[in-house]
Formats: structure tokens, sequence, C-alpha cells
């Protein structure tokens, strides 16, 4: 029965699709295809009447259907009469690795007459300009590489060869029944692009497959080599066979990412049986497509659909939600239309039920399968071109999908636009220079891109099963959390420009936006390579990749920095995009080296060969302009476009696309030497990127030897100039003035004489002058940045702590306020004064605890840890305390150093900050002087003071220290607290009368641990006595009164400003505050207020009398 | 040489005073009935409350409970053919009135966040006396939701914790749109005096501030020999005779907070923090002497910070305190002399509003905090407070006859009149040091035939000569 209702006319060629293989090289993974034959993920067509049934039934939600839809589509698009213009590949290649951009389908027979047999459809998502929902399906389009032909190769000889590859191809696909593996082998003129070759062109061999697979297939035959008549065995390189079909194909319809695609009327047809749940859906050919490039009218968005969503679920009580038990509670959504302020549809799906929220959809039910499949079917007829969210990828939809699962709710995970076409989840691992290596879930979506953004925390996990176990009012409170963490990553989206950003990188490189998303750089500048070589005729080998010990070579280097604190102006010399300027100065490129050997036998003269430092020698560009300096000097003269028109526009939506346009264009032109020297990467060439390196760093000491020889004062300047630094593209000088503008002219001057001398575009920049400059060691300075002569942008601060996360704030603070006192200020000892009073009140301990706390996520249980981690002690001793609370896997851990046993290590040392406080437990000042601030404060100072150290960090400030007196651990348990007589810090024994007791006694509870109180007791009640002792305190009194009131009003005055701030966040007067989030900078601060207004009020009720 | 001159005068008049102080006396004994009957209002002593990590949402409930109670029963005659509901209750379209707690937001609002998020500027902030913006808009909330509120509502009129009821309906895309809105006008008064009796009358002072740059002794000591009759011409000196009550409205004493901050202090630190308390305590001693004397604490009194704040210890007052005519208060105050109504508070309320909202002058937001009947209404939100639990003691329950605000810039005056005739002479207290000016209250009210006017007959600027050489 299942059998028989899988029959369907997509199916019918391919009844048993071979399994996808994973056998292949694997290092070469990144870059690699893999069919999925169009029925291999659908549900049956009994299970689809039984979903589209399920809807019928569930009339509630059809009302709201209307309102969710995409707006219908006008008679013309129906008839056929009208052209398709739809902005496409943005949407075409969903965010993931392996994903289908491709399925295996049967031929069109009404498209390409002449073919039969499985073929790649090319499956485009996109929108119109009026919002409707496309799917094009692209026929026609085959997979191909090339090799080079061997010499003196006939037509015979091509057949020959052409009959060997097929059968070859067929015992390496024994299973597969296609009809012809290789299609046919074409004769072409091409060339190689590497190394320099005074012929225009070679004769290549272009093999044409059958299926994209089949590329990696065909090409391990060639490279392992195949026997062949009269030649013998014989193996190939092959040239572009590493191209992933969708790029390929996008690469020769001349699509990028985000751009418009024109099918013209009449050259469509409308499908029969559509497969997806687009509005359109047709099938084309690929001849057919008019890509418009992303200029004037073409440069506008389409109104996508956004949806932003967050889930919650009931967790237990400490445990981390586990879809295999807990159940997802509720959904909020919000759909937004790409470039408008407010949302379309703003709705929650709840667990139970839920108290109405104003301009809010709230949609209950009464079990989750309701919840789900209402999620699901919203999705569906909302029908989002992007999802986003905190963390989706990662949790939120894997979390959904395995409930679904683990619930057996069949069809639920239907949320793509492929008909009946589930959506998978897999583990994968990432890795890439740029981000290092990193693991994740990975959701395919098909024809839905996901934008997963920043982590965050919210509600803890055990409050939101009390509010759900609670009433419809308690639940509408967590609806109003979750719709608001659905609404800040658009909020995020819309203020970052996410959107305009990653689609100008596409149209700039060529790429789908899924592909910025989820791979590294070397794509993008492939992309561009191969559109070039295109153009050029030119065609890429496929390198074997050698791995990384194909040598090194020398990095940038910085001239030495003379650390020290200037108190004149710094100018600083930059050279503008200067790998670039370099490749294109010396047209360096794959196509332009010529190996020493090469250049003899070709007889060049020496007048048009380059030398480079590092000895490789290149050809002038009047012999041959390389692809790489074309592709350079392209990309920055769009860009300088794109700043001019940056300028002039007004409108700010045009302004974004600019902004991120001559982003984009940078990004990609520092790219291009990455490319050239990643040793695992596609297309490697260190002689090219050392060459660059060694060019850098002759600039660099040229530009220092320049400056030094010619500001003299022999030469009649007022002072000798004097370089102090120079980084990989810039050179600081100190030229000895002392007025910002004169040091402004003399850069400029420097600048504009040093580029004279170099090749264009090579060009040194004069940018900004620092001043005051502390300079610390090399990559690591600080100063005002100015650009003015009369006054400063801003404070510029580099390598210097201020943001890492594994500092507490404490030193956060100490060194941006220790910059601020010295550089804008200029106030050197009162930065040494603050340094000093910030330590002095960490070792009597008055420091605010939340500027101590170190925080750290949790990423596995204790026992994976190798090495003992403070954080991961802590969760295990926290977990043995209270399991409930304790952090998980996942959890970030706030956590600080308290006074240990003597010789404890310090990750046994740390502790909950909240229990550090309830508890009066003292904190390890020494550690938090030798470990935290110590450093980034002495290297501060180090230039400007003589004996930082002593001077900082042992002084007289240091001598006094306090430690508070723990309630609940060590030795103090036996330590009884009783009153004391501030005058003579008399125990007072219990036994005295009230009366007694609250003339004598005004001040706080003084913990002391001397017992013999009975003779002082005894000695007091003398009459004599404690009249002294009355008339003492009537006149101190008065004294001490204010000083306990004072602090009561501070204590006050913080608690009123805390609390209402939480209620502001909150966004509720008349709700307790829930938030447990640790993140917040006040969240301690707000539970210091709380204890010790308590403990100010017992204070101030022992005056009341 | 003035100055040297009335100080010469000053000690002279100490010696005298032991003379005089027969005549006084006398002058007392025959103005027997003048002694006036005093009753304090206990609604602003925490007493009993503690603290035990509650937070604010309380006291916002308790407000919105006491006055929804109120308003609901107002609803009927104002808005009669219109349901009332709760915020959940709103379906778009549907005209009804909503009762419930204004939140205002604010875009220039001082955030505590600020101090952490915001990267330490170069150029120093501006530092603003009025957080108002023209993209602040009102909220309404009660404890089932909260929504926006749009329309015929003016966000610089209003504040946020203030209730009020608002007629209008849900808009499509989630607001509310005011037509109209009610507040809950002038509370309850009870019944002027109308039996005749002598013209009495309470001084007000406000803003002392002895310690601080501004303040001048003599002209407090001029001010004390004024009250207590010892300056002046006969007919001055009658109206000195007529005097029952002198009330401090806040900032006696100015101490310089900064010294302070936690840190362990020197006893001479202690010594100069409490010299100007010493010498505000042997002035208060003079007045204390002869005359019934309210201390209220103001903001840079050694005093709590939330209001209501309490009563000053009287261990600071070793010597005026040991008169019973001494009474240290709490800010507010709240007292009724021959059961005419006094609330007054320091200042710290109208000055809120006047940060986070907007008014002709300081008298108008007095008129509102009546209205609103509420003293404080940016309590807790913006203005520190204790937080209560079951109760809010700023609920206006009762009208008062006489409604001060002490610490103001200048003097003014004027009468409300509420819906149910309730009548209030509101006064702005100005700061005594900065102005020399004392404000002198008449609770006379002579005929049966009641004439506001005529029972506030007399207020009266006690210009010191000092003020104006």
């Amino acid at each position: 029965m299942s059998n028989a209702s899988r029959k369907r006319a997509a199916s019918a060629v391919a009844p048993q699709p071979p399994p996808p293989k994973q056998v292949l090289m694997t290092q070469e993974e990144d870059f690699m295809d893999e069919d999925v034959f169009i029925d291999q993920t659908l549900v049956s067509e009994d299970e689809e009447s039984i979903i589209l049934r399920d809807i019928e039934q569930r009339q509630a939600l059809a009302a709201r259907l209307s309102k969710w839809t995409r707006p219908p589509l006008s008679d013309d698009y129906v008839a056929q009469s009208r052209g398709v213009g739809a902005y496409f590949p943005l949407i075409g290649f969903p965010s993931s690795r392996l994903e289908i951009d491709y399925v295996i389908g049967e031929s069109h027979r009404e498209l390409l007459p002449n073919l039969s047999g499985p073929a790649a459809i090319i499956r485009i998502f996109g929108v119109t300009k009026e919002g409707h929902s496309v799917c094009c399906n692209v026929h026609g389009f085959e997979p191909y590489f090339y090799i080079s032909c061997p010499p003196g190769m006939g037509p015979d000889d091509i057949s020959h060869f052409h009959q060997a590859l097929e059968g070859r191809m067929r015992e390496a696909n024994r299973n597969s029944n296609v009809g012809k593996f290789v299609r046919r082998i074409e004769m072409v003129q091409r060339r190689s692009i590497m190394y320099y070759q005074q012929s225009d062109s070679q004769p290549f061999l272009k093999i044409v497959v059958a299926l994209p697979t089949m590329v990696a297939s065909c090409r391990g035959i060639l490279d392992r080599g195949i026997q062949l008549d009269g030649l013998g065995m014989k193996s190939f390189l092959t040239y572009e066979s590493n191209v992933l079909f969708a790029l390929r194909f996008m690469i020769d319809c001349n699509i990028v990412g985000g751009n418009w695609i024109e099918i013209p009327a009449g050259k469509y047809k409308k499908i029969v049986k559509s497969l997806s749940y687009c509005q359109l859906e047709f099938d084309c050919l690929y001849s057919d497509l008019i890509s418009h490039a992303p200029e004037g009218e073409y440069s506008k968005m389409a109104p996508f659909r956004i949806l932003s969503f967050d889930i919650e679920c009931a967790g237990r009580k400490g445990h981390f939600p586990e879809p295999s038990h807990d159940p997802v509670i509720q959904i909020a959504n919000l759909i937004t239309l790409q470039g408008d302020d407010q949302p379309l549809i703003r709705n929650v799906m709840t667990l139970k039920s839920c108290s109405p929220i104003v301009g809010v959809d709230v949609m209950s039910f009464d079990t989750e399968r309701e919840v789900l499949l209402a999620w699901r079917d919203f999705l569906r007829e909302v029908d989002p071109d992007i999802i986003i969210g905190y963390n989706i990828c990662k949790f939120d939809l894997p979390y959904l999908i395995e409930r679904a699962a683990n619930l057996k709710i069949a069809e639920f995970p239907i949320l793509g636009r492929i008909r009946n076409s589930r959506v998978r989840v897999k583990d994968t691992t990432f890795s890439s220079r740029q981000y290092g290596t990193r693991e994740s879930k990975e959701v395919t979506v098909e024809g839905r891109v996901q934008f997963d953004l920043l982590q965050k925390e919210d509600v803890h996990h055990s409050i939101i099963s009390d509010l759900q176990n609670g009433t419809a009012e308690t639940r509408r409170r967590l609806a109003v959390y979750c719709l608001k963490d659905a609404y800040l990553p658009q909020r995020l989206l819309d203020k970052l420009m996410f959107i305009y950003n990653y689609v100008e990188m596409a149209r700039v490189t060529g790429v789908p936006i899924s592909f910025l998303l989820s791979r590294g750089q070397s794509i993008k500048v492939l992309s561009q390579l191969l559109r070039k070589a295109r153009q050029k005729n030119l065609v890429i080998p496929n390198v074997k990749q050698v791995g990384s010990e194909q040598g090194t070579f020398e990095g940038a280097t910085v001239l030495e920095a003379r650390a020290g604190f200037y108190e004149k102006p710094i100018a600083t010399l930059d050279f503008a995009s200067l790998y670039p300027s370099i490749m294109m100065a010396y047209n360096l490129c794959y196509c332009t080296l010529v190996t020493s050997e090469d250049a003899r036998k070709l007889n060049i003269p020496s007048e048009s060969l380059n030398r480079t430092p590092s000895g490789e020698t290149f050809v002038k560009s009047n012999l041959q302009k390389g692809i790489l300096p074309e592709i350079l000097e392209e990309l920055l003269t769009v860009r300088k476009r794109a700043k001019a028109d940056l300028k002039e526009a007004k409108d700010p939506l045009e302004r974004a696309v600019l902004d991120g346009r001559q982003l984009a264009l940078k990004i990609s032109a520092n790219s291009v030497y990455g490319f050239t020297g990643a040793t695992i990467g596609q297309l490697p060439c260190l002689e090219i990127s050392s060459s660059v390196t060694s060019y850098g760093r002759q600039m660099i000491e040229h530009t220092k030897k320049l400056v030094e020889d010619k500001f003299t004062t022999l030469n009649g300047y007022e002072h000798n100039a004097e370089v102090i630094y120079g980084d990989t593209d810039s050179v600081m000088v100190q030229f000895g003035v002392s007025a910002v503008e004169q040091a402004m002219n003399l850069g400029r001057e420097a600048a504009e004489y040093i580029s004279g001398t170099f090749t264009k575009p090579i060009k040194l920049e004069f940018e900004k002058v620092y001043y005051p400059y502390l300079l610390i060691s090399k990559k690591r300075y600080a100063g005002l940045f100015w650009t003015k002569p009369d006054k400063f942008d801003k404070m510029d601060t580099k390598g210097i702590e201020t943001v890492r996360r594994d500092n507490c704030l404490l030193v956060k603070n100490l060194v941006n306020d220790c910059l601020h006192k010295i550089l804008i200020d200029r106030d050197i000892p009162g930065a040494v004064q603050y340094v000093k009073n910030a330590i002095s009140d960490l070792l009597r301990n008055r420091m605010d605890l939340s500027l101590l706390v170190i925080t750290k996520g949790l990423t596995k249980t204790g026992d994976d840890y190798e090495v003992k981690a403070a954080h991961v002690e802590l969760a295990e001793r926290m977990r043995k305390r209270d399991a409930a609370t304790a952090p998980n896997v996942g959890d970030r851990v706030p956590y600080v150093i308290i006074k240990g046993a003597k010789g404890a290590k310090a990750y046994e040392k740390s502790e909950d900050p909240i229990y550090v406080l309830e508890n009066n437990i003292p904190i390890d000042a020494q550690y938090y002087l030798e470990n935290q601030i110590s450093k980034p404060i002495l290297r501060i100072f180090e230039p400007i003071l003589k004996n930082a150290s002593r001077e900082l960090l042992h002084g007289s400030h240091t001598r006094s220290i306090s430690i508070s007196t723990p309630s609940n651990s060590g030795l103090w348990k036996f330590a009884k607290k009783e009153l004391t007589c501030i005058g003579c810090k008399a125990v007072l024994g219990w036994h005295w009368s009230t009366l007694e007791i609250e003339i004598l006694v005004w001040f706080p509870v003084v913990l002391t641990g001397k017992q013999d109180s009975s003779d002082v007791s005894v000695h007091i009640a003398k009459e004599g006595k404690l009249s002294y002792i009355v008339k003492r305190y009537l006149e101190d009194k008065s004294h001490k009164t204010i000083g306990v009131v004072v602090v009561v009003s501070e204590l006050e005055m913080h608690f009123g400003k805390l609390w209402t701030q939480c209620q502001e966040c909150q966004g509720s007067l008349h709700q307790d505050i829930l938030c447990t989030s640790r993140d917040c900078p006040i969240f301690y601060r707000r539970k210091k207020a709380q204890k010790e207004m308590s403990e100010a009020q017992s204070q101030l009720d022992r005056w009341s009398f | 040489m003035g100055i040297e001159r009335v100080q010469c005068d000053y000690v002279s008049l100490v010696n005298v005073l032991s003379l005089c102080f027969a005549c006084v006396v006398i002058f007392y004994d025959e103005c027997v009935n003048l002694i006036s009957v005093w009753k304090q209002d206990e609604t602003f002593e925490i007493g009993k409350e503690k603290y035990h990590g509650q937070q604010y949402c309380h006291i916002y409930f308790a407000r919105l409970h006491l006055m929804r109670t109120l308003l609901y029963s107002l609803a009927p005659h104002w808005k009669p053919n219109f349901p009332v509901c709760t915020v959940l209750e709103l379906e778009e379209g549907k005209e009804c009135v909503i009762v419930g707690t204004l939140y205002k937001h604010m875009k220039l609002k001082p955030r505590v966040l600020d101090e952490y998020s915001k990267q330490k500027s170069v150029v120093p902030l501006v530092k603003l006396h009025n957080f108002m913006h023209s993209d602040d808009y009102l909220v309404l909330e009660d404890e089932s939701g909260r929504v926006k509120l749009n329309g015929n509502i003016i966000p610089p009129e209003y504040v946020t914790g203030i209730v009020v009821a608002v007629l209008g309906k849900e808009s499509g895309a989630g607001d509310f749109l005011v037509q109209d809105v009610l507040d809950a006008g002038l509370p309850p008064q009870i019944e002027f005096p109308l039996k005749s009796g002598e013209d009495k009358y309470v001084v007000l002072v406000s803003g002392l501030s002895v310690g601080s740059s501004t303040s001048n002794p003599l002209q407090f000591q001029l001010l004390i020999d004024h009250i207590t009759g010892h300056l002046g011409d006969e007919k001055a000196q009658r109206f000195a005779s007529k005097i029952v009550q002198v009330v401090f409205a806040g900032n006696l004493v100015e101490i310089p907070h900064r010294i302070l901050n936690g840190q362990n202090l020197a006893s001479e630190d202690f010594a100069r923090m409490s010299e100007p308390i010493r010498e505000l305590d042997i002035l208060l001693s003079q007045i204390a002497a002869g005359l019934p004397l309210d201390i209220m604490p103001g903001p840079s009194d050694p005093a709590n910070f939330s209001l209501p704040q309490q009563s000053l210890h009287g261990c600071l007052f070793p010597g005026s305190s040991t008169y019973n005519t001494f009474r240290s208060c709490t800010n507010p105050h709240c007292f009724e002399l021959d059961n005419v109504r006094f609330l007054g508070t320091s200042g710290q309320n109208v000055d809120d509003l006047d940060k986070y909202s907007d008014a002709k002058d300081k008298l108008e937001f007095m008129e509102r905090t009546l209205r609103w009947r509420h003293l404080a209404p940016t309590a807790p939100n913006t203005l520190g407070c204790f937080p209560f639990t079951e109760r809010d003691p700023f609920f206006i329950e009762s009208c008062p006859h006489v409604y001060f605000v002490g610490n103001q810039d200048k003097f003014e005056t004027r009468i409300i009149k509420g819906s149910e005739g309730q009548l209030v002479r509101l006064i702005c207290v100005p700061k005594f040091s900065e102005t020399g000016v004392a404000v002198m209250v008449s609770s006379k009210s002579c005929t049966l035939h009641f004439n506001l006017d005529m029972a506030f007959l007399y207020l009266s600027k006690y210009i010191i000569p000092l003020a104006h050489q």
C-alpha cells in the first residue's frame, strides 16, 4: 500500500535511490555536492491527505488564515501572460552546507524533448515585487568539469576516451540505473589560470556528466588514472571539478546572491502538480533566465516576510529542558515585512488558557499536539522567507522537532516550502579560519533562510514551570516574556542592518546569502575568481590539497614599539588597503607567476619581470594582466563609487544599502590575500601571499627610513622626526611638534612625499593624530584620536582589557577610568590615586560585589573537563546544595573568588555571588589584586610611572584590610554574636533589662569572641559607672545618629533606583519582579540593596525609643 | 557696619531677654484662648511596617485598589453609557472606560543601567532640569496588563503612578485611543470650623539650611525675634501675639553629605557634621520656649532618604527637645489645628513632578496632586519611597484646608475650589535662607457667612530688614 502511494511521476524513474555517498575524500567535504532524489524526503500522499483533513478540522485556525496569507495572485500571473520578475537567490539555497539546492528528477519532457532519464533540477525560491512567493524549477543545466586535452587527441580518441570513462563510471556506480553517466565530452579552448603562458589557449576537454555527484566520482577516476588505448594508464589533473553545482549554475547564468531574476512571459510552464507551498511554481529552462544586475531599480530588496519567534518550555526543577520530557508551552511569533517598522502579525500560541494581551492574537490549546500543529500551520500559511531568533538553530527549532518526534506527531516537521518534505536535524561541526571550530545543530528548512542571533538569558526555567502551572493570568505573564523575546531579535536585526549588509555582501561576491552565514571566507573569493576566469576563458585547476605543511612564510612584521607615554602629537600614516594595493601595483596573480626556469625558457625580457622581495617572479601587466588585480580593482572602484554615493544619499534605506555595500567590498578586497595564503584552501599560492607580505614589510621599513631621513633639523625642520611604532599597515611618527595642527600638516606632507615614491596604487595616507598616546607594546596602545585640529574625536584603544569576558567588571572599569583620567583629563596623579582608592576599597571589603563577578559558560559537565575550572567546580557544588537552581550545561556561571583555606586552589575558592552576599562570605581580595587587576593596570602605568608596581600595588593604601565575618561557616559558627557597647566595646549580656540596653546601645551588632562579659556587666551595673557611661553616650549620640542615618539614606536611595529600574525593564508596576538574569549589571546590586535595607531597618529600629 | 550694629543689638537683646520674659508670659496670660487644639495625623509614620524583602508592586497595588474603588463609583456619573472594563477585556473598536495606573515612558529619563552600558562620554552630560521629550508616551496598566494610550491625553501633564479613568477604544494597532480622562478630583473636606474665634496665625518656614553658604544666622535670629514678639512695633507685636504654631518645612540644616559616604569617620568629622545641628538647636529652643514648634525633615536633613521621611531624632536637639512644645514630625506632615486641616511636604513631591511633567507654576503641580488624590505619585518610580505592603500613605483621603510645599524658589499662593465646594489654600513656601521670606497663615473665620478670603485673611511676608540692605 505504501509502495503504491509512493508512485508519482517524479519518482517513477528512480525507484531505488542510492544511499548518499559519504565515502568520498573527507577533506573535501567542505565543497561537495550531494544528490538528493526528489521523493526521498517526502511523506506519502495518504499522510498528506491526513494533514489536510487535520487542518480543515481546526476551524478556529482557518479564520485566521486569511490574515496570515500572502497577497493573492493577480490574474495575469495566473494566465501566465506576465513575466515573473522575482527576487531570487537570497532564498535560493537554504542555510546549511549539505542542503538540496537541486533535486534529481525526471528531465522535463516539454522543455527538454531530447533528454530523458534523471537530471538535476535547480530549485530557486524567491519573492516577487508584489510579495508573492515563487518556486522556480530550472531545467537543463548540466554538471561538468574540465581536463586538459592530451596532445594529439582527435575526435575519435575523444569518443574512445568517452567510452572508457563511461565504463569506469558504471563500475564505480554499480547500483545506479542512470542510462548514461558521461553525457558528452567536448573539446574546448581554455587556458589554465596557473602560471604565465604565452599561448592564448590550449585544447581542453569539457566533461559533462548526468548528475552533480558524478563530478566527484569522475574526478576520482581521472585522478587515479585511466587506461587509454595507445596512451596506457594516464591520470589527469581536473579543472573546476570542485565547484558546487549550485554555484556553477549561478556563475554560468550570471546570477549573484540577492539579485532579481526575470523569466519572460511565455518562457515558463506552470507546474501541473505543485510540489511546493509557493504561490507560483513553474518550470523553465536555465537559458531563459534573465539576471538583472543589482543597480538602480534592481538594487531594491523584495518585501521579505521575516518571522521572529521564541519558544518556552516547562523544564523540571534542576534540569535544562529536554525534548524527551519537557513540553513546549508557548510559542510567540512576530511577522515583519522587510523595511516596515511595525510587525504585520503578532501572536502567541499557548498550552492551556491564557488571558488576552492587547494587540496580540492569543491562541490557546488544550494539548501540546495542537500547539505544535498550530505553529506548523501558521508557518505554512504565513510562508516566511527568513526565520530569526535567539539561538533558534541550536535550541528552538531542534527542540520543536525532537519534541514532536517524541509525541509521535509525524506530520509536524513539514516546515519548509516543499510540500510534504520533512525538516531534518543533524549535528555538524563547522570550522573556518575566521570563526574557529563550532559545534552546532543544523536544521534544514527548505526555502527559508535562518538567521541565528546571539544567545541570551531569560526567565529561569524553574520559574517558567510555576507560571505555567498557575492561572490564565500567570500564563499571560509568561506569554508577555515570550513575545518580548521574539521581538528583540527583530529589533536587533533592524538595528544592525544585518539584512542589508548580507545582501550587499552576497551581491558583491556572488554567493547566496546562506553561504555567507555558514561558510568561511574562501568561497566568496573563489566565486569571484571563477566568474572572472570564465570571462577570460581561464580554468582553475583542482589542486590536490597538500595539508598545512606546505611551508610557512613570514607574516606581517611590525616595527618594534618604543613603549612610553607620548605627550606630543603622534601622526599616523596609514596605507590605504595595503595588501590589495600591493597585489595591484606588482600585478601579483596566479596567471602572472613565472618560475625562473620558465622565464628563461620563454625568454621574457627582464624589464617585463618583477622580482619580489621574497624571491618570486611575476610578469608585468604589459605582458599579462593578472586576474586578482583586476578583481581587486573592480572591488575598490565600486567601493569608491559606493562611498561617493553614500555621501550623496539622503534616504536612510538607501544609505543602509550603500554602507553595507562599501563595507562588503572592503572585506572582500582584504580576503583575496587570505585566499592565496590559506594552505588548506581552494587554490593556495604561497608565492603570491609571501610576496605580498614581503612587500608590506618593505613598505613599512621604507616609510620609516624616508620619514627619519627627511624630517630632520638638517633639512630645516624644527625637530627630528622619530618613528615610534609601525604596524601591518600603519606607521606612527612623532614629529616633535607640540601642536596637533602642526603634526597634521607634517603628517600630510610626509604622506604625500612618501606616496610619490611608491608604485601606484599604493598610497600612504595621513588620517589621524594620536595625542596623547600611550604605547604599551606592540598591538597594545591607547590614545586620543584627532582628525580635526580643534577637537578630538574619541578615545581609541587597542589590545587593552576593556571587553574581555573572563575579567570581572572591576578590571574593565578600572582600565577605562584610568585611561580616561590619563588621556582626557591629563591627570596622572589622579589616575594613580584612583587606582589606589580602588585597591584600598577592595582590600577593605568595600567593593560592590557585582564588579567582582566573573562569568564563564558551562559547556560540559565536570567530568569532561580535563583541567579543573572554577566555574565547573562551583556548578558541581551548587548542584549538591540545591539542584533546582544550579547552573546546567549551556548556562553561564557567574562566580566570585572567596577566601579559602590556606593553600586552597583557585578553582576551589569559587562561590556563587548570591550565596556570598547572603552569608557575608569574605572575598579573596588578594586574588583579585594579583590575578585580575595587577597585570592590566601595570601595563598601563609602566610606561608612565617609575616603580609602578611598588607604588600601586604595595603602597600604604594596601595596609588596611578588613574582612567580612561570615555568618554560617567555619569557626564563626561557634562564635556568639552579642551586643556591644560602642564606647568601651564591652559586651552587653542579654540579662540586661531592655531599658538599660536602649539607653546604652546605639551601635550595630558587632561580633566579638570575648566571653568574659560578666565582670563588665557587674562593673557597669554599679551606679556611678552607669551614669558615667550614659553621659558619654549622650555626648556621642548625635554624632552617631547622623552617621547611621546617612548610611541608611544612601541605602534607601540605591534601593529605590535599582528596584524601579527593574520594574521598568519588566514593563509592569503591579507585578513582582521575577527576573533572575545574572547577566544584568544591576542584579547583584539589587539583591544587595534588598539585604542591606533589611539590616538598615533593624539598625534604625534600635534607635527609636 | 549694619551687621555689627545688629550683632550688638543681639547681644544686648539676649541680656534683656530675661527681663522681657515676664512681659511675654503676662501677654500670653491675657490671651488664654489662643491655646489651640493640635492634632497630628500618624499616616506618615512607618511605625510597625517592617522591611522583609518586599518590592514596590505592593504599594502600586494598594494605590490602584484604593483609587479604583473611587473611580468606579464616579464612572457611572461621568460616562453613564459606557461599560467599565479591565485592560484584559479590551476589544478592538469597543468603546469603554478603563481604570489603571499611568506609566510614562520617557526617553530622557536617567536610568541606573546607563551607568553600565553607556560609554564614558567625553563631553560631560548637560544636567537636565526636566527630562521630558516629545517622544514620551503614556501607558495605562492594571494587574491584568498594560496598553499604550494615544489620542486625547497629553503626556506632559501626567507622570508615572497616577491612577485615572479613561474613556476610549482600542485601535487595531493595539493602542488605546483616549477620548476623555477622569481623575478622582478633590477629596471630601471636613467642614471648616465656623464658630467665631480669635484670629490665629501659623507661621510656615522652610529651607533654613543652617550650615550652608547661603544661610545667615542673623536673618534667622531676626525671624525668631519677630515670631516671639521681641521685634517690631506694637502692631507687629500684636500679630506676633496671635501666632499659635510655627512649622519648619524641611531643610533645617545642610550637612556636607560627601564627607560621609560610608567611610569610617574620625571624631572631628563627626563634630564638623553636627556643628550646624548644634547651632540650629540653640535657635530652635528660643522658639520652643514660647511657641509650639513642628519640624519636618527635608532632603538635606539628617533623616532617611525615602518618603515618608521619619521624624528627626530628638537626641539631635538636646536643648529644644526638652520643651514639650517641640515636636519632631514626619515629612509629609499632616495636622489639624482647631479643626483646620494642614497638609504639607518639604518639597520633594512637587520638585519631582517638575522634573517629569510640565505646568505653568508650582501651584498647578500642587493642585494636580490634590485632584489625583495622591501626594507623591512619582514615588516610588522616581522619588524614593518606603516599600509599603498594605497601604499607600500618600493617598489623600481627606482634603486639607491648607496645603503647603516647602523649599520652593518663590512664594506663591492660590485658592482652589473643588466640585463639592471644597476650598483649599495652596502655598509654596520659599527657601528662607535664599529669600528671607516666611509665610504666616491666618486661620480665622470670623463670620457665619463663610468666606475663604476672610478665613485666610492674612498672609504676610516677613521681609527681614537685612534682606533689604
